[in-house]
């Protein structure tokens, strides 16, 4: 992966074909809350696209990516509200707020590493919903509060009824996603990304090399905190309310989850993996439906749980794909 | 106020109300200690699981928390009888459920927290032989996750009454002082230190024992001199979890039984642990300590912090201790060369 990838494959093509066609399709045929549930999903893409840029392209491992999506949330709803700010100066303020506080996780990061980088951002996971309560001017407190703003389509759009303004705002959704995948890979290919990849194999060799720990450390991270902040400002957009409780640890831990099962230091993994949990859900749905079967029954409704699923399709694919789905059909490469 | 100075009985009520005042404030200050006590055995006893794993297998077992809060429900059950859940029939319904004493439940749970954490070792640690920092997080978070929502399913989110093992009522307790040291309290320091004498005699006196030490030191070097590493760690993992177990079914009686109970307790204990030197037993015991006194008293004195955040000041620490002197209180300094 060192080189940049020239041609793409025709796995990639097929999906990016397949991928533009369903998201072409969906406005058709949902309603205004289907459109809204798949909008969503479409930004969910950003936070795993967060866990990835940290743990897959920077190797610091992070389990509070919640976190910096609840900040991205939050901050939205404040500049929003308190400084009556317009809607894209929000979106990207909240991005960059979110940013900064992961540029401050970062600077810890520069010496604890690994496993112990690991504890302090599930530590960081669960100490954020106490610590969001206490905030309630911002955050809304226990309950969580609505925010005024609304994000409507503006008077060139065709139609003026609900459906347009979520067509509206599902299409402005999905362009950000595009954009932010593209402009991850860019990242991850430019200069950059490449002294962020040699800090993830030998820091040292990487700094003997004159790759700047402080500054690539300290970037990576603030990244990787943005694009999670931009899916929780994006969460305003579509549903303008913000709660502390929305933000668990475990979806943090399902956030990374999905990062891990779609495939690490891969752009498409992030896609992959949140197509993953959404495939994993419904089929849950499914299954739920069925009654009457006993115990079998309750084992099926466990499906339902997408945490218990992502538990159980991490350790299974530590053991037989390390390299995530999007690391299926590739050869194993010496050095990962 | 010059001329109250003038009147020697007010300035003696002055100073009578000063010494209650301080000797009020001191009760207080004792009694917080005499209550952060409880809490400091059960972060302890689960740092001393998360100990015992880091040194010898060198991971930090994140699932360590919900793997207890796990044997804190089969002890439930086997307490209680088969739970449906909440909302309706489970697969708890298979359990059987034979009507135990508390203490008789809790060493079942134990037990069953050994073989659950021999099991871990053996099945999912073992096979990947000392695989990456990622790939194990990916096992344990995997582990968190899966426990998690099992729990929730088979036994509801909601939370259960587990009874106590120690006389926990209004009145009974000492007092020493004006201040009052319950007898849970001391009930659960006797249960972790006759545990942990057991765990120093079978360290210093057993074959099982020596070779865990050796292996903690230097697995590779053990394994040269005929000592069969998995077993042995996984004799580790059995131990460690059987900590797990007690410190869960020792608190579920005051933190109420549910799926999230030792979530927060995993970072009281981690940070207990950190402090005390992540491969130090000794450390966890003194980290432990420490943190459950200022997880009392940090609150108590300053009012932003209220008992919501009290985490918060755990985590703080966490951090400060990596960051400046990794090894903890007693952990062994690790140096890099390059």
């Amino acid at each position: 992966m060192f080189e940049r990838q020239r041609r793409l494959s025709w796995i990639s093509v097929t999906g990016i074909v397949l991928l533009s066609v369903a998201l072409a399709i969906i406005p058709f045929v949902a309603s205004t809350t289907g459109l809204r549930q798949a909008s969503q999903i479409i930004i969910s893409v950003l936070a795993v696209l967060g866990v990835n840029v940290a743990t897959g392209y920077g190797g610091m491992i992070s389990l509070g990516h919640g976190v910096f999506v609840g900040v991205g949330a939050f901050a939205t709803g404040f500049y929003l509200d308190d400084l009556s700010l317009p809607w894209l100066v929000a979106i990207a303020l909240g991005a960059v707020t979110a940013g900064l506080s992961g540029a401050l996780v970062g600077l810890p990061a520069l010496r604890i590493k690994g496993i112990h980088l690991a504890l302090v951002t599930l530590g960081m996971a669960i100490v954020f919903q106490p610590l969001s309560k206490r905030f309630p001017k911002i955050t809304g407190g226990v309950s969580g509060q609505g925010v005024e703003a609304r994000f409507d389509a503006p008077n060139w759009w065709p139609g003026d009824s609900r459906m347009a303004s979520a067509v509206y705002r599902y299409l402005f959704c999905v362009l950000i996603v595009v954009l932010a995948l593209w402009a991850t890979w860019n990242v991850v290919n430019s200069r950059f990304g490449r002294s962020m990849r040699a800090l993830r194999d030998n820091h040292t060799a990487a700094a003997i090399y004159g790759v700047d720990l402080v500054s690539a450390r300290v970037t990576t991270f603030a990244i990787s905190a943005g694009l999670a902040g931009l899916c929780g400002a994006l969460q305003v957009l579509l549903v303008p309310f913000v709660s502390q409780d929305k933000f668990p640890a475990q979806e943090s831990l399902v956030i990374y989850a999905s990062a891990v099962v779609g495939g690490l230091g891969t752009i498409w993994g992030p896609v992959l993996g949140v197509i993953a949990r959404t495939a994993v859900g419904k089929a849950g749905d499914l299954v739920a439906g069925f009654d009457g079967l006993g115990p079998i029954g309750d084992f099926f409704s466990l499906l339902d749980e997408s945490a218990f699923v992502f538990g159980v399709g991490l350790i299974v694919l530590t053991f037989f794909f390390p390299r995530g789905l999007a690391g299926i059909g590739r050869k194993r490469q010496p050095s990962g | 106020m010059a001329g109250a100075t003038s009147d020697p009985r007010l300035e003696s009520n002055l100073l009578a109300t000063f010494f209650l005042q301080t000797t009020m404030d001191l009760v207080l200050l004792l009694q917080r200690v005499f209550d952060a006590l409880f809490n400091s055995a059960i972060y302890s006893s689960l740092a001393l699981a998360l100990v015992i794993i880091f040194r010898s297998t060198g991971l930090l077992n994140f699932a360590q928390g919900e793997m207890a809060t796990f044997t804190a429900y089969i002890a439930f059950v086997l307490l209680a009888g088969p739970q449906p859940r909440l909302t309706g029939g489970g697969l708890a319904g298979l359990v059987p459920g034979v009507p135990f004493t508390v203490p008789l439940a809790i060493v079942g749970a134990v037990l069953c927290g050994m073989a659950v954490g021999a099991a871990t070792e053996r099945v999912l640690i073992r096979p990947l032989g000392g695989a990456s920092d990622l790939a194990l997080v990916n096992i344990t978070i995997g582990l968190l996750l899966a426990t998690n929502s099992l729990m929730a399913q088979w036994w509801g989110t909601g939370p259960r009454i587990f009874p106590a093992i120690f006389p926990s009522g209004a009145g009974q307790h000492f007092t020493i002082l004006g201040a009052r040291l319950r007898y849970s309290t001391i009930g659960v320091w006797i249960v972790l230190l006759s545990v942990l004498i057991l765990l120093i005699l079978l360290l210093r006196h057993t074959r099982v024992g020596l070779a865990f030490r050796a292996v903690s030191i230097s697995p590779s070097n053990a394994e040269l001199v005929g000592v069969r590493v998995g077993p042995t760690l996984m004799y580790g993992w059995a131990m460690a979890s059987g900590f797990g177990a007690l410190a869960a079914c020792l608190s579920a009686n005051s933190v109420l039984l549910e799926p999230n109970m030792m979530l927060r307790v995993l970072v009281y204990a981690f940070a207990a642990a950190t402090l005390g030197g992540l491969d130090s037993p000794k450390g966890a015991l003194v980290g432990g300590l420490i943190i459950g006194l200022s997880q009392t008293l940090i609150p108590a004195y300053v009012p932003f912090i209220g008992f919501e955040l009290s985490v918060l000041p755990a985590l703080l620490a966490m951090v400060l201790i990596l960051l400046i002197r990794p090894a903890g209180l007693y952990g062994t300094k690790r140096i890099e060369r390059v």
